[in-house]
């Protein structure tokens, strides 16, 4: 006899805050719906209430994780809106602060992963050393997170000789935390016998739920917006795109682990080869239209849709995060999985942060609920 | 008290709140030292930490989890959201403030707060001691901190509060005075006010150490005066910016206005409806006279 089970109701994001129904057969799940909403502010709708510049903190607060691809990618878009032609140097400095996001991103997507596997001693070693990023974001843009660095132009703040050393001296540290987590990913180790062959979302499923980032990547489509649309300066710098085949966690594990070393990399090309010259252009007046602009954010394809009539307040705003495509995907997922592997399987792909789920039991013949908490 | 146990309820934040709350297990921060844990059953905790403006799914959870929350039952909020939801405030599915719908204790600005934050406001709720020895207690330079008036050089104009990004700068005019308020827990600290100030006179200190128990004092504030209008007297105008608009038309910008001067402040000194009422260029002609040979005379 199937019963159903919850699993929600909190997923801290924009539109992504969800709840997943599973039908499950004894310890197996035959069938998961999701409910979405929980953490819903309304924030479209309130883009349409400040102006172009005001909506810059908005943007960013849609995650606070990846709260800095909010801000490019919107800037992006109003740029294209207003004619703008963003300076050299400010190009490269957004790659810098970009990549510095993806690093802390996936490194406490590393934490969340060894805390919902359990693995306590790699959960606290990864989240100690991740402070290091946290600081250095903090130095560098006046705040840990919603730091506002992007601005419609440019950047806000320029980074000196003094702090390139810093973020040097930082990268060198940071490979070894690295070095940990591929460690662990390799050692044939309770991490790699609690993700292999867990949570496996094929290619082609991958694709035909709209699956974006590392959750794609992971299945063998080697898809990244800063190879395929490139904007910033990442045309000009030279990284790989990591792809795995597998499908399952660990895939995406090793995706993502994969790609804090591209991070590196691109970091210190930018570094390398800084141009000299202004860092923010003026800001103009928006043309009456519409615009599209996307980014790879941390968790994937990021999207802005913006509507102009010609004012300095937005008509319409719509935004696609990586994490609601990815939605579908645990779906996916979760099918045929069992419940043990429900926790990893939802964070698997990174939907931002998980604070509060749990999963409800519900007795298909008593109606009776039983929590079991994820976190 | 024994043993902390926190339980974290977020609804409807960014999350970034909710990151630092869980950066403060770092052991650098020596919370667990204090017999501070975090927990994942609202049943085993004594306190609970609420970040985020809470939405209309978000009210029946947190009243649930509030509900089995042992004794003394601590309610903090960390985050402006969890204050005054801050740059959601108007978003139409949000019913927060969290203490709208549950008591709360203490409230922590910020946004995000600092993890640092947050431990020292937890220590000084437990009237624990915290030794500030290393670095990352001391904010870096250009931390977008609370916020400082330079009280001479603010004209009163409220280019801040149009830029601001959460609207939480109020300008409030009371008889002779404007009050310029800045309220620092509404704030998104995003500094475009600082930005935008013709005069630069506020700035974003390096001070984070917010904790309060009283939402009302989360305020940063200065007032000038208000000039009366010659022809009406009603206060309708900040004195300072006045003088300021004056020096930068005939200093900076045409010098040769410098004859005009009087005459140029005589027609700033009238309120909006009194300029408004003066139909015709001559009779406004006739006024500005009339006025400067006043002003002259007396
Ligand atoms: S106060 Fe700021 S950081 Fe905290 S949840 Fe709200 S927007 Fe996010
Ligand atoms: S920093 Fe200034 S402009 Fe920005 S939200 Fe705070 S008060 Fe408003």
């Amino acid at each position: 006899m199937p019963e159903k089970v919850y699993v929600g109701p909190y997923r801290p994001q924009l539109v992504e805050p969800e709840r997943f129904e599973l039908l499950v057969e004894g310890n197996r799940i035959i069938d998961a719906k999701i409910e979405l909403g929980y953490m819903h502010r309304g924030i479209e709708k309130l883009f349409t209430t400040k102006t172009y510049m005001q909506s810059l903190a908005l943007a960013e607060r849609i995650c606070g994780i990846c709260s800095g691809i909010h801000t490019l990618c919107y800037a992006q878009t109003v740029e294209k809106l207003m004619n703008i032609e963003v300076p050299e140097r400010a190009k490269y400095l957004r790659c810098v602060y970009m990549e510095l996001e993806r690093l802390h991103s996936h490194y406490l997507w590393f934490g969340i992963l060894a805390h919902s596997l359990d693995e306590h001693k790699a959960f606290l070693k990864i989240m100690v050393e991740r402070e290091r990023v946290q600081d250095l974001l903090e130095y560098l843009t006046g705040n840990r997170m919603n730091y506002l660095i992007n601005t419609i132009g440019g950047v806000r703040r320029d980074i000196t000789p003094e702090k390139a050393e810093k973020i040097h001296r930082f990268l060198n540290e940071s490979k070894s935390l690295s070095d940990y987590i591929m460690e662990l990913l390799n050692d044939n180790g309770d991490f790699t016998r609690k993700t292999k062959g867990v949570g496996v979302l094929p290619r082609e499923k991958a694709l035909e739920v709209g699956a974006v980032g590392p959750t794609l990547r992971g299945s063998g489509v080697a898809s990244d917006i800063r190879k395929d649309d490139p904007y910033a300066a990442y045309d000009e710098l030279d990284f790989e795109v990591i792809v795995e085949n597998d499908g399952d966690v660990r895939a995406k594990a090793l995706v993502r682990a994969g790609e804090t070393y591209e991070s590196m990399k691109i970091i210190e090309q930018a570094l390398d080869n800084l141009p000299s010259g202004e860092i923010v252009s003026e800001r103009k007046e928006p043309k009456i239209g519409e615009e599209f602009g996307r980014t790879e954010a941390p968790r994937g394809e990021l999207v802005y849709y913006i509507r102009s009539n010609g004012t300095n307040i937005p008509e319409r705003v719509k935004v696609r995060t990586p994490s609601f495509a990815n939605n579908f995907a645990i779906l996916e997922m979760l099918r045929g999985e069992t419940l043990e592997n429900v926790r990893v399987i939802i964070e698997s792909i990174d939907p931002c942060f998980a604070c509060t789920d749990r999963v409800t039991v519900v007795d298909a013949k008593t109606g009776e609920r039983n929590c079991m908490c994820l976190k | 008290m024994g043993k902390i146990s926190v339980y974290r309820f977020l609804s409807a934040g960014c999350n970034g709140c909710d990151v630092q709350v869980l950066e403060c297990l770092v052991p650098r921060y020596k919370l667990a030292e204090l017999n501070v844990e975090v927990v994942s059953n609202p049943e085993e905790a004594n306190v609970l930490v609420l970040t985020g403006g809470v939405n209309i799914k978000g009210r029946e959870e947190l009243i649930k989890v509030y509900e089995k929350i042992n004794p003394p039952k601590i309610v903090i909020a960390v985050g402006n959201c969890a204050l005054t939801k801050e740059i959601f405030d108007k978003g139409y599915p949000m019913v927060g403030p969290p203490d709208q719908i549950v008591p709360v204790n203490f409230y922590v600005p910020g946004c995000p707060p600092r993890p640092q934050a947050i431990v020292k406001a937890v220590t000084q709720i437990l009237g624990a001691k915290l030794e500030e020895k290393e670095d990352y207690w001391v904010t870096p330079e250009g931390f977008r901190g609370k916020h400082e008036f330079d009280r001479d050089k603010c004209i009163g104009c409220g280019a801040c509060a149009q830029v601001c990004s959460s609207d939480a700068i109020d300008i409030i005019d009371e008889g002779e005075k404007r009050v310029v308020r800045i309220n620092y827990g509404r704030c998104s600290f995003c500094a475009f006010c600082q930005d935008e100030c013709p005069t630069q006179a506020i700035r974003l200190t390096r001070e984070y150490h917010l904790l309060t128990n009283n939402r009302g004092t989360t305020y940063v504030t200065n007032d000038v005066n208000l000039l009366e209008c010659a022809s009406c007297g009603t206060f309708f105008f900040p004195q300072p910016q006045i003088d300021w608009a004056l020096k930068r038309i005939i200093e900076e910008k045409v010098p040769k206005y410098l004859e005009f001067k009087d005459e140029i402040l005589d027609a700033m000194k009238l309120c909006l409806k009194c300029r408004r009422e003066i139909m015709n260029v001559k009779k406004a002609k006739k006024t500005l006279a009339e006025l400067s040979a006043k002003a002259r005379g007396s």
